[in-house]
């Protein structure tokens, strides 16, 4: 006999002024082995919290329903308030009767109310098979990588450093620093860009903990948290740091002269060549792609003139292999390729520069040799490949208003007589300094216009560029010439970020950039343990935002590793070893786990260590004794059957099983954002939809359920390799069932979800209501014949 | 990323220029300094010489930069290069 409590949340009326919570209540009073009921308006408050402990102890509860928001939001709250009274946190179980039933459906208070009865129900009977489980403790060390060497991963690496965690930072480029190293000043102090971030350059290889890998690659990653396997390969530089002495004379020689990257292409460098003038590591390249060949050896000229010897080609790629404990990933942006927008005539006119080329002119002019005469007339126009559909990056890069303003600024400082414009669309000047400069630079003489630039022409004999716009404030066309036009060109995730993200399978937001596992209060986790971002990997973000999103992550991470160990969650697979017999069944399940965590001795036995529960081995037992802790066949079994429960006769009703990453959040995010579906649906929260064998399947039908809508991450950010196919496999089944017995096969549906697809989930939804509505409810007979 | 731009310094610079000299007699059409020559500069001809075979003609003289893999690199010492003069780089060639 269980000694069930539960508790109805009016959540501050989110859920009151939707669902009558009374009764609701006394609803609850009625099911069996519940042996008390309260309702509250806060749960989750500190109140709340302390009534749910004292009631434990004073009426002997040894399980507790509460019915209020998504176990996603505040479950591991309450988890926490169970296990402060002694009882393990997997007793707790909650009723989503706020983001799944009062949010999505407020326009229908008395079906809402039906359906929280339901969940209610649902939730009593998981809660009464609900087994006294501990968390089991992993060890954990104090080893990081971190992925990209810029100003993210820098400061990263030493806030780590010094904390006297063991730190591997790579960096695929010959020196660390990133765009920072590029830029002129910053805004809004006008800081010499390279003056503030060279010291923290250089206190990288000082610091004893930190090994620093540049011109390095990550191969692979594998594992989990707490033993991820890292394989990078260093590419040679072919000469060896410790002998060269920076004479140049080996730069003199070379005959190779290819655009230098350091300054956009706007100045050349040789074969072999220094990075730039803060490069850390302090020490020549050799670039072998750009060299006339070094198998077979083509030229040589630079390994001859070299007096200290310290070119050496014969050097190959090293690959190395190491283990950590966590993952931060800051691999910046690259920033968007204006030949896209062919209206303004980047590439094509010789004066149309992008921002980043007027930083590096800027930085130039400024050491008395200049690259090139700007003129007197100078226009700035924002939001290139920002805000704009055309090119499809709907998202604001956040930092052009304010980069152009400073460019303008450093522009008209030095040259008052120069006519400066800046053409935007809004000008956004959000952060600490921001506005106060920008009325700085608005009363030194630029003047900005408010207006989207149409088009860009050149005359072709001046070069000069002319430029037509709409004035929005003063509704005039203006059509005007200019010595030179710069693009604030917007930020885009680059090359680096997608293939560390495929690696790593993260998530990315629809902007592109990788996914933080909550916008609000985990903007620097990922959705997977151990793997953290900092900077514009993120998102577009400008320097203090990306150095206190660095200290964050490493923040985040020293709070896993600091203790030695962290919990792993026992949602792991378990077999009744009274039903296993290997005999007769030949070994079905050791091919059933993607993961290779089954294996057969006698009977079959589960690696804790590398189950990751996902169900998935469930469905290829043919006897039943693979089960999922904290899911088991039978809780399931008595969720779906408690959810059907007091259907009326023309009533139809449907599941759907939604899988813990993807599907269940992306359900929380509807209802939060108070877009409606149909009532009828009843979401059963799943760890993956894997979990569901056919034998389940029918049984829901045979139940009362009417239809069956399965939603799952989609494969490449799953945390479960292969269970789509699982699921697949296991739905295909179920289908011929229905074949045979005569029930419509588009009553079973499977969508692969991501957390943004609002309106795909709420169109899905409802087309299943919608043909559940019209095929009508499953006569009895046939149901009963299904299994 | 800035692979098709021409540096704006691109005429302060000077590189070497070589002639290729052959000696279309000794060639046994071997290929290897057409295929390995860094700047594509060379190309099997048309004519055939005393033995039969198809010489390397130079199809882009302005393009050698004098490294003298070709010299290296002939079995028969039928090609070499000799600084001619030095001129402005050529980019994206």
């Amino acid at each position: 006999m269980k000694r069930i409590g539960v508790y109805v949340c009016h959540c501050g009326g989110n859920i009151s002024e939707v669902v009558d919570v009374k009764e609701v209540a006394s609803f609850a009073e009625k099911l069996p082995d519940v042996v008390m009921v309260k309702d509250y308006t806060t749960m989750c408050s500190e109140v709340g919290q302390k009534m749910v402990a004292d009631d434990i102890k004073e009426h002997k509860l040894d399980r507790v329903v509460i019915a209020a928001c998504s176990p996603q939001f505040q479950g591991v709250t309450f988890m926490r308030t169970v296990e402060n009274a002694d009882l393990s946190p997997y007793v707790l179980e909650m009723a989503n009767i706020r983001e799944q039933c009062a949010w999505p459906h407020y326009d229908f208070p008395k079906d809402a109310t039906k359906k929280a009865k339901d969940l209610t129900n649902m939730a009593v009977a998981k809660a009464r098979l609900d087994e006294s489980l501990k968390k089991i403790m992993m060890p954990i060390g104090k080893r990081v990588l971190i992925i990209g060497g810029g100003i993210a991963g820098i400061q990263a690496s030493l806030d780590l450093g010094d904390a006297g965690f063991e730190v591997y930072l790579v960096e695929k480029e010959p020196s660390i620093g990133g765009k920072m190293k590029q830029l002129s000043r910053t805004f809004p102090t006008e800081d010499c860009a390279s003056c503030i971030l060279s010291p923290k350059m250089a206190d990288v290889p000082m610091n004893p903990n930190i090994h620093l890998y540049t011109y390095t690659e990550i191969k692979n990653i594998e594992g989990f948290l707490g033993n991820y396997e890292v394989t990078i390969e260093k590419k040679p530089t072919y000469v060896d740091p410790a002998k060269c002495t920076c004479c140049d004379k080996c730069v003199d020689v070379c005959p190779v002269v290819v655009p230098n990257e350091h300054d956009q292409g706007l100045t050349s460098r040789r074969a072999i060549y220094l990075p730039n003038s803060i490069a850390v590591p302090h020490s020549y390249v050799l670039d072998d792609e750009a060299c006339l060949g070094l198998f077979p050896l083509a030229c040589s000229k630079c390994r001859d003139v070299c007096e200290p010897g310290a070119i050496d080609y014969d050097l190959y790629p090293e690959e190395k292999k190491f283990t950590v404990d966590t993952i931060i990933v800051s691999t910046g942006y690259e920033i968007f390729d204006a030949t896209q927008k062919a209206v303004y005539g980047f590439g094509k006119y010789e004066n149309v520069i992008t921002a980043l080329d007027l930083e590096r002119m800027i930085v130039y002019a400024a050491e008395g040799n200049p690259l090139k005469n700007l003129g007197e007339r100078i226009a700035f126009i924002q939001c290139v490949g920002s805000r704009d559909e055309q090119v499809g990056n709907e998202y604001c890069s956040r930092i052009c208003c304010m980069y152009a303003t400073k460019l303008a600024s450093l522009l008209k400082h030095p040259h008052p007589e120069r006519d400066i414009y800046v053409f935007y669309t809004d000008l956004r000047a959000y952060g600490k300094g921001f506005e106060e400069y920008y009325k700085r630079a608005q009363n030194s003489g630029i003047k900005f216009i408010r207006g989207r630039v149409a088009e860009v022409f050149e005359d072709s004999r001046t070069k000069k560029l002319t430029l037509k716009v709409e004035d929005t404030l003063t509704r005039q066309i203006i059509e005007s010439e200019f010595d030179t036009v710069v693009l604030s060109v917007g930020l885009r995730p680059n090359g680096g970020t997608e293939k560390i993200a495929d690696m790593l399978k993260l998530a990315k937001s629809p902007d592109g950039f990788l996914q933080e596992a909550h916008p609000k209060f985990r903007p620097v986790d990922t959705l997977k343990d151990g793997i953290f971002l900092a900077g514009a990997v993120q998102g577009p973000k400008d320097i203090p935002d990306t150095v206190a999103q660095a200290s964050a992550a490493s923040a985040r991470a020293t709070r896993l590793m600091n203790q030695g160990e962290y919990a792993l969650d026992p949602v792991m697979a378990f077999v009744h070893e009274d039903r296993c017999d290997p005999a007769k069944c030949g070994s079905a399940c050791i091919e059933g786990c993607p993961l290779g965590a089954i294996s057969v001795n006698g009977v079959a036995k589960l690696n804790e260590a590398v189950c990751k529960g996902c169900g998935s081995c469930i469905a290829s037992c043919p006897a039943d004794a693979l089960d999922l802790h904290v899911y088991t066949n039978a809780q399931l079994l008595s969720e779906v059957e408690s959810v059907m429960q007091d259907k009326k006769k023309d009533e139809t009703r449907f599941l759907i099983f939604a899988d813990d990453t993807t599907a269940y959040r992306l359900s929380d995010n509807v209802g939060t954002a108070k877009m409606s579906y149909s009532v009828n649906s009843r979401i059963v929260r799943v760890p993956s939809c894997g979990r569901i064998t056919p034998k389940l399947m029918l049984q829901s039908f045979k139940a009362g359920a009417d239809g069956i809508l399965f939603g799952e991450s989609e494969e490449k950010s799953s945390p479960f390799p292969h269970v789509i196919s699982t699921i697949n496999s296991n739905i295909a089944k179920v289908k011929e069932t229905l074949k045979q017995k005569k029930v419509e096969e588009e009553r079973i549906r499977f969508v692969q979800f991501v957390t943004v697809m609002l309106v795909g989930f709420v169109n899905n939804v409802n087309d299943l209501a919608d043909f559940i509505k019209k095929a009508g409810p499953i006569p009895d007979k046939e149901r009963k014949a299904l299994i | 990323m800035s692979i098709n731009r021409v540096p704006l310094d691109i005429h302060k610079i000077k590189v070497p220029r070589g002639e290729v000299h052959i000696v279309k007699d000794r060639c046994k059409g071997c290929g290897f300094c057409i295929e390995y020559c860094p700047n594509d500069v060379l190309a099997l001809s048309e004519e055939y010489n005393t033995k039969g075979y198809h010489p390397p003609e130079v199809v882009k003289p302005e393009h050698c930069l004098n490294c003298g893999l070709c010299e290296l690199i002939c079995p028969d010492f039928a090609i070499w290069s000799t600084l001619k003069e030095e001129t402005e780089p050529i980019i994206g060639d």
